[in-house]
C-alpha cells in the first residue's frame, strides 16, 4: 500500500501541477473557457490540436500576455520555494526551518526599500529584482559569516544568527520606511505583501536561469542531503565532508529563494507546510521528497493565486495573503497532531 | 608488508583545551581485537572518536595504515575505517535501510547512485544482523538495541578493514551481545582490526586479544586481558577497590565490586536512598 503510494506520487503531482496551470490561465475577472485555453496554447506552442478551435484576439492576448507569464512564474516561485525549504529542513534537521529563517526575506526587504527609496526602481523593471537579490544573498552570507568559528558552521548558531541578521535588518527596513513619503512606501507595502499580479515576461526570463540552476543541482544531490540530514557525526562518520556540502546546499537554497522573493515579494508559508506535508505523506528520502515538494509548491502557489482571483467577486487577493490563510491553519492542525503523537 | 594498522603517538585527547587523556601511545597490528576499558567519563568515547578523526587530537598524532589521519580525506578514510557512534539520534522517520545504505556513501562519486551491488551488500548486511524484517520502519520507532544492531549493519555495509566501535553492545540481548562478539573475533581472525570499547569486563576478557585500560587521565595499562584485569590495576581505574579472579577450569574472569562507601558510612543517606524514601525514619 504504502510503497504504491510511493511510486503514484510524482505522476499524481505533475496532473496536479498541470489541472492548476489550467485553472489559473482560466480563472480571472475575464473567464476563458478551458477549450479556448487548451486551444491557444496547443496553437502557440505548434502542436497538433484543436485547430479547429478559433481563441477570440481578447481572450488570446488576456492569456498570453498576462495570465501565462503570471502562471510561470508562480510555478517557478512555488516550485523553487517548495524544494527549498525541503533542503534547508533537511540541512538543519528541523522540520520548522524554512526559506525565511537564515535572512533570506529581510535581506530581499532591505534590498527592496533601498532600491525604493533611492528611486531607481523606474529606470528598469530588473532593478527591483536585482536590488532584492543583492540584499538577500548579502543577508545570507552575513548569517553564515557571523555563525562560523574555524571555518565550522554549526546549526544552531546558525539558526540564531539567522534570527539576529533578520531583526537587525527589520529594523534597518523601518529607519528607512520612516522618512520616506506615502507613496514610496505604498509601494514597498504592496512589495512586501508576495504577489504575482502584473508579472509579465521579463519576470519569467529573470527567474529562469538561477531557479534552474539552484533547482537542478538540489535535486542531483538528494542522496547526499539525505546523508547530511542523519546528523552531523554519522555524516561525518561514513566520510561526508558536511561543512562543504551543508554550504553549499544553503548557497543553492537561498539562490533559489532569493530570486523567487525578487520578483515576487515574500510568500510565506510555502516553504515550510508544503515539504512537511509530504514528508509526512512520503517520508524522508529526499530523492522523492524533493521533486515531490518542487511539484506541489507549485501546484499550490499556482492554485492559491488563482483562488484569489475569483473568491471575491471584483478584487483580488494577493496570493501572499492566501497562502498565509491557508498554510497557517494547516501548519497549527500539523503541530497539534505533532503534540498528540509525542504525549 | 606493514604491521602497523592503527597507532597513537603521544596523543592527547579531549574536548576545547581541556584534556580527557593525555600522552597515550599505543600501536595495534591486523587481526588484533582490543577492548578499551575504564570507567565512566574516563576518555573511552573521546579517544575512539578521535582516532576516527571526529574529534581533533590536542596533541600528538594518529597514524591509520602508516598515513596520518589529518592527510587522509574524508572518504578514503570512511573506506578504512568504519565508526559507529553512542546514542544516535537519526531525525525524521528514516527507515532501517535508509540509514545502512549511507555505508555505502564513501564508496560513491557524487554524480553515483547506489548500484544493485550496493544494495546487495545493504541487505546482506541487514540479514546478518537479524533486521531485514525491520528493515522499512522508521529507525526512530524501534528499541534501542534494534537500533544499536541497524547501526551496527551501516558499520558492515561500509566494508572497512578497521572498526572502531563505542559500546556496541548497549541494549543488545543476550545472544545478540555474543553474536556481535563473536564476530569481532572472527573477522579479526580474518585479519580485520576492531577496537571496541567495552564496559562488559568479563566479555572483554573472553574475547579480546588484548585490552587498553584508561584512567585518571592516561593509558593505564595495556596487554593481554589476563594481564590488564588486575584487582590493583582496576582499583586505580575504577576509584574503588576491586577483587579479580580467574576460574582456573574456565578462564573466565569473575570481579567482584564491594558495596558502596555510602552504604556503610552515611547511614542517614542509606535510609533516603534504599528505605521509604523519608530522613526521619527510625531503625
Amino acid at each position: 500500500m504504502k510503497s504504491l503510494d510511493r511510486r503514484l506520487a510524482l505522476p499524481l503531482l505533475v496532473l496536479l501541477v498541470a489541472a492548476a496551470t489550467l485553472l489559473s490561465l482560466a480563472w480571472g475577472q475575464m473567464a476563458i473557457p478551458f477549450h479556448y485555453v487548451i486551444a491557444s496554447l496547443s496553437q502557440g506552442i505548434g502542436l497538433p490540436f484543436f485547430h479547429g478551435v478559433r481563441v477570440p484576439a481578447d481572450e488570446a492576448a488576456v492569456l498570453w500576455q498576462i495570465r501565462l507569464p503570471r502562471t510561470l512564474v508562480g510555478l517557478m516561485v512555488g516550485a523553487g520555494l517548495g524544494i527549498s525549504g525541503a533542503v534547508l529542513q533537511g540541512i538543519f534537521a528541523n522540520p520548522l526551518a524554512d526559506p525565511g529563517i537564515i535572512g533570506i526575506s529581510s535581506g530581499a526587504s532591505v534590498g527592496a526599500i533601498f532600491a525604493i527609496a533611492a528611486g531607481i526602481t523606474g529606470f528598469s523593471l530588473y532593478a527591483l529584482p536585482f536590488c532584492a537579490l543583492l540584499g538577500a544573498l548579502l543577508a545570507v552570507g552575513c548569517t553564515v559569516l557571523l555563525a562560523m568559528r574555524h571555518g565550522r558552521v554549526p546549526v544552531l548558531t546558525l539558526l540564531l544568527a539567522g534570527v539576529v541578521v533578520g531583526m537587525f535588518l527589520a529594523a534597518v527596513t523601518a529607519a528607512v520606511l520612516t522618512v520616506l513619503d506615502a507613496s514610496k512606501v505604498q509601494a514597498y507595502f504592496f512589495w512586501t505583501i508576495g504577489s504575482l499580479d502584473y508579472r509579465r515576461w521579463e519576470h519569467v526570463f529573470l527567474a529562469v536561469p538561477p531557479m534552474a540552476v539552484g533547482i537542478g543541482i538540489m535535486l542531483l544531490l538528494a542522496r547526499q542531503l539525505n546523508v547530511l540530514a542523519m546528523g552531523e557525526m554519522e555524516a561525518r562518520a561514513v566520510g561526508m565532508a558536511v561543512q562543504r556540502y551543508r554550504l553549499l546546499f544553503l548557497l543553492l537554497a537561498s539562490l533559489t529563494t532569493a530570486t523567487g522573493v525578487c520578483v515576487s515579494g515574500n510568500i510565506g508559508f510555502v516553504g515550510l507546510v508544503v515539504p512537511h506535508m509530504l514528508r509526512l505523506l512520503l517520508g524522508p528520502d529526499h530523492r522523492l521528497l524533493l521533486p515531490a515538494s518542487l511539484l506541489a509548491g507549485a501546484a499550490f502557489l499556482v492554485l492559491c493565486d488563482a483562488l484569489g482571483r475569483i473568491v471575491l467577486p471584483g478584487m483580488e487577493i494577493r496570493v501572499g495573503i492566501m497562502t498565509a490563510f491557508i498554510g497557517a491553519p494547516y501548519f497549527l492542525y500539523l503541530l497539534r497532531r505533532e503534540a498528540r503523537r509525542l504525549d | 608488508m606493514n604491521e602497523t594498522v592503527l597507532q597513537g603517538i603521544n596523543l592527547t585527547v579531549g574536548y576545547a583545551q581541556r584534556a580527557v587523556l593525555a600522552d597515550v601511545s599505543f600501536t595495534i597490528g591486523p587481526g588484533e581485537f582490543v577492548g578499551l576499558v575504564g570507567a565512566n567519563g574516563a576518555g573511552k568515547s573521546t579517544l575512539v572518536k578521535t582516532l576516527r578523526g571526529l574529534v581533533p587530537a590536542l596533541g600528538g598524532s594518529v597514524q591509520l595504515l602508516g598515513r596520518d589521519i589529518r592527510e587522509l580525506a574524508p572518504r578514503t578514510f570512511a573506506q578504512q575505517a568504519a565508526y559507529l557512534a553512542q546514542n544516535t539520534e537519526i531525525p525524521f522517520a528514516y527507515t532501517v535501510r535508509d540509514v545502512v545504505r549511507t555505508g555505502r556513501y564513501p564508496y560513491l562519486a557524487w554524480w553515483q547512485r547506489e548500484s544493485a551491488q550496493d544494495m546487495a551488500i545493504v541487505d546482506a548486511s541487514l540479514a546478518f544482523v537479524g533486521m531485514a524484517e525491520l528493515a522499512d520502519r522508521p529507525l526512530r520507532e524501534l528499541s534501542g538495541g534494534q537500533r544499536q544492531r541497524a547501526f551496527f549493519a551501516r558499520v558492515l555495509a561500509q566494508q572497512a578493514p578497521v572498526l572502531l566501535l563505542d559500546e556496541p553492545a548497549t541494549g543488545l540481548d543476550l545472544i545478540y551481545q555474543e553474536e556481535l562478539f563473536r564476530f569481532c573475533r572472527e573477522s579479526c581472525a580474518a585479519g580485520r582490526t576492531v577496537l571496541m570499547v567495552v564496559h562488559e569486563l568479563g566479555l572483554a576478557a573472553r574475547f579480546c586479544s588484548r585490552l587498553l585500560l584508561v584512567g585518571q587521565g592516561k593509558l593505564l595499562a595495556d596487554g593481554k586481558p589476563q594481564a590488564v584485569l588486575t584487582s590493583a590495576r582496576l582499583s586505580a581505574a575504577y576509584g574503588a577497590p576491586i577483587a579479580v579472579e580467574q576460574s582456573p577450569v574456565t578462564g573466565h574472569f569473575d570481579i567482584f565490586v564491594p558495596p558502596q562507601v555510602i552504604r556503610e558510612e552515611k547511614p542517614q543517606l542509606r535510609t533516603l536512598l534504599f528505605g521509604r524514601g523519608t530522613m526521619d525514619e527510625e531503625p
